[in-house]
């Protein structure tokens, strides 16, 4: 995959997920609506091609000024990603030469590969991770859990406890899979698994598809490294 | 300048600790109030959580999720309340609630709306409950929720 394809994927993966988060602040208040629509148009336009990158440069302006209206990211870690990638591929189609690019572009890959990495770290050296208490906290009184009836979930110790350990040893050892391309895209595939159930059980959709959006970028950073 | 660039940067050069560890979880509590003073109000929970989820409302809520973001929304003001409190955090909490509950019955008795910050944790193994956050009521006619 070039260079110039991966990022044009990852626009257009990037924009369709921030169509779909802004359509959700559609439906509540006036003073969003007008940051909203202003940002779905901006990603058709992304999506469509039209005017590129000038369009790009708009929704990086444009989350400025989301970012001041509710002083911070709306929705944590998820609006992160989508705030690093989309200033990551608005330095991309910027960048005067093919390297300066080249380094814009592998950032969002690199972070993407941290992104992992540095949460399983985080955890393992954490005891209540290690015994799966913390993952029951998470079920049995964190804000996450969808409904009541997944709180049952902390009475599993040993069920938790290997879900835990699946979810910290997978999030370690992601980097190694940049070594072998079949290796990535098994990572990838078990990483969208474990996106799709947090969206599920905790309903963090916007993870779901941000990360999505991020993973050609890690495909080219993988291709960059090897090859 | 410096305020959006404090903003911008965690995102630019993210920590990505999810989950270190599992702080006392916030819930926003309100009640209708007959006065600024009034002591004995109904405490609800703010969008109490179902009881269960059909897994196909679970993939639905995959592509249109927006009380639930809302709801993680509030979590992130409540957390911003107790660690560094602005009046920020503090509207957007009155002005959702506000926006939830005129769409209920009126009740001209009790014109005032208050809510609460409830941050429930585990101490041995004991769930607890703790209010960390109670500002002064409001008028529920004039909190603007447009």
């Amino acid at each position: 995959m070039t260079l110039i394809d991966a990022a044009r994927l990852t626009q257009t993966l990037l924009a369709l997920a921030l169509i779909q988060q802004s359509l959700e602040h559609l439906v509540r208040f006036r003073n969003e609506r007008l940051l909203f629509g202003g940002r779905i148009v901006l990603c058709a336009l992304v999506v469509s091609g039209i005017a590129s990158p000038w369009p790009l440069v708009g929704l990086a302006g444009l989350s400025l000024l989301i970012l001041h209206r509710f002083q911070g990211p709306y929705n944590g870690g998820s609006d992160r990603m989508g705030l690093l990638a989309l200033w990551c591929l608005t330095l991309t189609s910027l960048l005067p030469t093919p390297a300066s690019q080249e380094l814009a572009f592998g950032y969002l890959g690199a972070q993407l590969i941290l992104s992992y990495f540095i949460s399983g770290a985080v955890k393992i050296v954490n005891p209540d991770w290690r015994s799966g208490r913390a993952l029951a906290d998470v079920f049995q009184f964190s804000a996450y859990p969808v409904a009541d009836s997944l709180r049952g979930w902390a009475g599993r110790p040993r069920v938790l406890l290997a879900l835990s350990w699946a979810v910290m040893l997978f999030e370690l050892a992601f980097p190694l899979t940049l070594l072998w391309r079949p290796a990535l895209i098994v990572g990838l595939v078990v990483a969208g698994t474990f996106h799709l159930a947090n969206a599920c059980l905790f309903g963090l959709n916007r993870f779901f598809w941000t990360w999505l959006a991020v993973y050609p970028a890690i495909l080219w950073l993988q291709g960059r490294l090897v090859h | 300048m410096r305020s959006l660039l404090k903003l911008l940067l965690p995102a630019l050069i993210p920590s990505w600790n999810f989950f270190d560890v599992i702080a006392p979880s916030p819930r926003v509590e309100y009640a209708r109030l007959r006065s600024i003073g009034d002591a004995q109000g109904e405490w609800r929970e703010f969008r109490p959580r179902p009881q269960r989820l059909a897994p196909l409302e679970m993939l639905r809520r995959l592509v249109w999720n927006p009380r639930w973001n809302e709801s993680l929304f509030l979590v992130s003001c409540a957390e911003r309340l107790t660690e560094e409190p602005t009046a920020h955090s503090e509207d957007e909490i009155f002005k959702r609630v506000a926006a939830d509950v005129r769409a209920e019955p009126e009740d001209a008795e009790r014109p005032w709306l208050g809510f609460r910050l409830v941050f429930v944790s585990r101490e041995a193994d004991a769930v607890t409950r703790e209010i960390l956050f109670q500002p002064a009521p409001r008028r529920l006619a004039e909190i603007a929720v447009a």
